[in-house]
């Protein structure tokens, strides 16, 4: 059962009691509106926070700090949740109950939190140079890393390409651009103002009382504030219709198509719009998946993905270099049964029944359930997973189909090899 | 079925062994709506010659696999289909040394359990439909050889082990899969595919005698079969290559260290072993140590660096790897500090801690369904009970651990895999 409490103006704590689970999880995240000036500077502060604070100064204090939690661990926390990005940190720690006898782990780990948050090591009234300028290397790098995994990096390329106007086509981490032009001033200065004017979400999962975490939690934000609305979410606003090309060394195509829908989560169409693309291309039992790979043997992977966000449909594919028209071609084939209606009951069923399980089993693991909550409360999705599974049930075949006939190819990007 | 506590834990785990020889274990998660079943056999790419029967049998490479892919297979019958209805998911994977079959569900957990059971005891394959997959495993084995992860591992297993079979991709080679036919399918599922060679294992809220009721009235009430596999993959302690490149569409250079350590035991002294050998890389090069500070503060590595102790039927290795601009100013490093810190030791509080750690995230990955089902099968195939690690880790020694590093961490042992980038790229 979810609990929100208001800490201040514009700083709410979400708390899920549970003790089924070993571990708590316990995130902060600064919401922060999805913009190019912003978004590499965002990534980079949560980087440069985790090398060091006041009582912990570098790298080896902070993992010594941890391991003697039990083996806690505390990682930056980024997302994209449709026009905003989130900054912040996350931490996993084992439940009290599994540590030694009269031991907490609980209060200790938000100390050290708020030591991160607030205590960073600073230099000359900003970050340290060093720290700064070493994250910046590897933010660089990990920004540039996307190219290793050629699926992830189509699939990027895709929706730069499509959404080269919205906040969208923004990368979750930013560009290299504005990465290098980074400085340890800026960066200390922009943070500053995160935590001043920011939308604070916090949420907690695990065993204790909601009082008792409010009550930790409630000192770290005791500084003056002055929150700033966040802008509303918008749809996606579709430029011309487009097809690009590149050419890597790589052995093996990646088709990637991107299709706008017109419903966004914030629509009442948006559950069968979700129910469509699983029937679609969401999984080993879904139209593209059957056809496309199992009946013609035209590639091992071949999935569609619905930005409900944005309201953008992508599929990607696999493919030998020379399949290019053809696979594109089966697509639009399978869509277009679609939209005539030409699919059974039974694949429907499938279908619902993949999003239904899927949601019932949120609630089984704490970083599922900070999943779900931690961007439901932003992006505007039911607010809790049975609200959602309600929804799926009532689907009808005709709510599908009309989905199907939403779509409209926006952009056709082909990876192919050498 | 015989029941333990492990009160430390708070788990309750039942398990029973039928009288056709299938071990099951099945771990009770009251309150939680996932139902979670492995199917294993304790059959990998790693087991391509073998007697069944006294008749000696070679497979081609990239077998174990194949079958994996067509065992979904079934007559008159859609089993990914059938999963679907059920409101079920369900997949498999190949490994080295082992085949997993499993789904996940909220309901229908008998009729799912049943499916399973009965698809993957079914050995089916026809002409057309073996013949079929070489065009999905081929796009499978393109994929594969695009991804810089598996093809620095892959790299790295063939400079360090000129015998044995973990040379071999998983997938095989397009030529490989090429000589595959339904009858090799067929033999290596009668080898293979028999309840004293399997593990059957559920984790979430079920009854645990109905699972052991379903698994007797669907597999074969016995195994006969005499199934040999033969191991003829013993290793010298040095490795063959000291350095292997490749180049690829990546963006900066990426690497894979690895270091021979003695062949894995069974039973508690290969557990043993391999908490000695886990704590041992994280007091080299884990993020709790000097040289980690020193390599991450001067850039030569950044937080995709990560490494470990990992164990193969009949090898073991220390690993480490990442993403650097200087991959074999890394390796020296290590070689470095090994001196140092076997000459300075480690002190009890820094080893406490250490230990304390690795048991805190062993516990937390008991969270996790799927992490505990594998474990519970792997160790099992292993004969170790594996929620009996906690006694593990407060038996072991600091001199274990460095007895472990000055053994294994010698540059004759030592092999360095490196992917560059493409001129392309640079």
């Amino acid at each position: 059962m979810i609990n929100t409490i208001p800490l201040q103006p514009g700083i709410t704590l979400r708390c899920f009691r549970d003790n089924r689970f070993k571990q708590g999880r316990l995130s902060v995240q600064f919401v922060r509106p999805m913009c190019r000036e912003e978004a590499a500077v965002n990534a980079l502060i949560p980087a440069v926070l985790l090398r060091g604070c006041d009582t912990c100064p570098d790298l080896r204090d902070i993992t010594r700090t941890l391991d003697d939690l039990y083996g806690a661990s505390v990682g930056a926390l980024v997302r994209r949740v449709g026009d905003y990005q989130t900054t912040g940190l996350y931490c996993s720690f084992i439940d009290d109950r599994y540590a030694l006898k009269g031991d907490t782990v609980l209060a200790p780990m938000v100390a050290f939190l708020e030591q991160l948050l607030f205590h960073p090591v600073l230099e000359a009234g900003a970050f340290r140079k060093d720290f700064v300028e070493s994250e910046k290397v590897n933010l660089i790098s990990t920004i540039a890393s996307e190219l290793n995994d050629k699926r992830a990096y189509a699939a990027a390329q895709l929706l730069k390409i499509m959404c080269r106007k919205d906040s969208f086509g923004i990368p979750r981490l930013g560009e290299t651009a504005e990465a290098s032009a980074i400085t340890p001033e800026g960066a200390y200065r922009h943070y500053q103002k995160v935590l001043k004017e920011s939308r604070v979400d916090i949420f907690y999962v695990g065993s204790a009382p909601q009082e008792q975490v409010a009550e930790l939690l409630k000192p770290l934000f005791d500084y003056p504030r002055s929150c700033v609305d966040l802008p509303e979410q918008t749809s996606f606003v579709p430029g011309e219709t487009q097809e690009k090309e590149e050419t890597l060394p790589v052995s093996q195509g990646k088709l990637g198509l991107g299709f706008t829908t017109s419903t966004t989560l914030r629509d009442s169409d948006f559950v069968p719009m979700q129910v469509f693309n699983t029937l679609f291309g969401g999984g080993m039992t879904s139209r593209l998946f059957q056809n496309i790979r199992e009946k013609n043997s035209l590639c091992y992977d071949i999935s569609s993905g619905y930005h409900s966000s944005k309201g953008i449909l992508t599929v990607h594919a696999g493919i030998d270099c020379d399949k290019k028209d053809l696979v594109k071609q089966q697509v639009e084939q399978q869509l277009s049964a679609c939209q005539q209606g030409d699919f059974t009951q039974s694949e429907l069923t499938a279908a619902k029944e993949a999003l239904l399980s899927s949601l019932e089993s949120t609630h089984d693991s704490p970083g599922s359930i900070e999943a779900y909550y931690a961007t439901a409360a932003l992006s505007g999705l039911p607010n809790t997973p049975e609200a959602y599974m309600l929804r799926v049930q009532q689907v009808t075949p005709e709510q599908v189909q009309k989905a199907a006939q939403k779509l409209r190819l926006n952009t056709v990007y082909f990876l192919k090899g050498v | 079925m015989e029941k333990q506590i492990y009160p430390n834990l708070r788990e309750t785990l039942f398990r029973t062994t039928l009288p056709n020889g299938l071990r099951i274990l099945v771990l009770p998660k009251p309150g939680f709506t996932k139902q979670l079943a492995y199917f294993v056999t304790d059959f990998g790419a790693l087991h391509r010659e073998f007697t069944l029967n006294g008749t000696p049998c070679q497979v081609p490479a990239g077998v174990a696999h194949y079958l994996e892919h067509k065992l979904f297979d079934m007559p008159q019958k859609d089993v990914m289909e059938e999963f679907a209805t059920l409101g079920a998911s369900v997949n498999a994977f190949t490994s080295y040394d082992l085949t997993a079959y499993y789904f996940s569900c909220t309901k229908n957990f008998p009729q799912c359990l049943k499916l399973l059971l009965s698809f993957v005891s079914t050995g089916y394959f026809t002409q057309e439909s073996v013949d079929k997959e070489q065009g999905i495993i081929g796009q499978e084995i393109g994929m594969n050889q695009d991804s810089p992860d598996s093809r620095v591992f892959e790299e790295l297993m063939k400079a360090m082990y000129p015998i044995h079979p973990i040379n071999t991709p998983i997938l095989g080679s397009c030529e490989d899969i090429a000589q595959i036919t339904p009858e090799i399918l067929q033999l290596c599922h009668k080898a293979f595919y028999r309840p004293k060679n399997m593990v059957l294992c559920v984790v979430g809220d079920v009854d645990p005698e109905a699972v052991a009721a379903m698994a007797q009235e669907i597999l074969p009430a016995e195994d006969l079969e005499q199934v040999e596999v033969v191991r003829s993959w013993q290793e010298k302690m040095s490795v063959s290559k000291a350095e292997t490149t490749c180049k690829m569409a990546v963006s900066m250079p990426m690497f894979q260290l690895g270091f021979k350590a003695e062949p894995p035991q069974k039973g508690i002294d290969g557990i043993y072993q391999e908490i000695v050998g886990d704590l041992a890389a994280e007091a080299l090069f884990g993020e709790s140590s000097q040289l980690y500070l020193e390599l991450y503060n001067k850039g030569l590595i950044d937080n995709s660096f990560g490494g470990g102790f990992e164990t193969v039927e009949d090898l073991a290795l220390l690993t480490a790897g990442g993403d650097s601009g200087d991959p074999e100013a890394v390796k020296n490093a290590i070689f470095d500090q090994i001196q140092r810190l076997l000459q300075e030791g480690i002190s009890q509080e820094d080893f406490l801690r250490m230990k304390r750690s690795a048991l805190g995230r062993r516990i937390r990955d008991l969270d996790s369904f799927d992490t505990t089902a594998f474990r519970l099968c792997a160790y099992l195939f292993d004969d170790f009970d594996y929620f009996r690690f906690p006694e593990i880790y407060e038996a072991v020694q600091r001199e274990d651990v460095l007895n472990f590093l000055s053994r294994v961490v010698s540059l004759n042992r030592c092999s360095l895999s490196v992917i560059y980038p493409t001129k392309e790229e640079t």
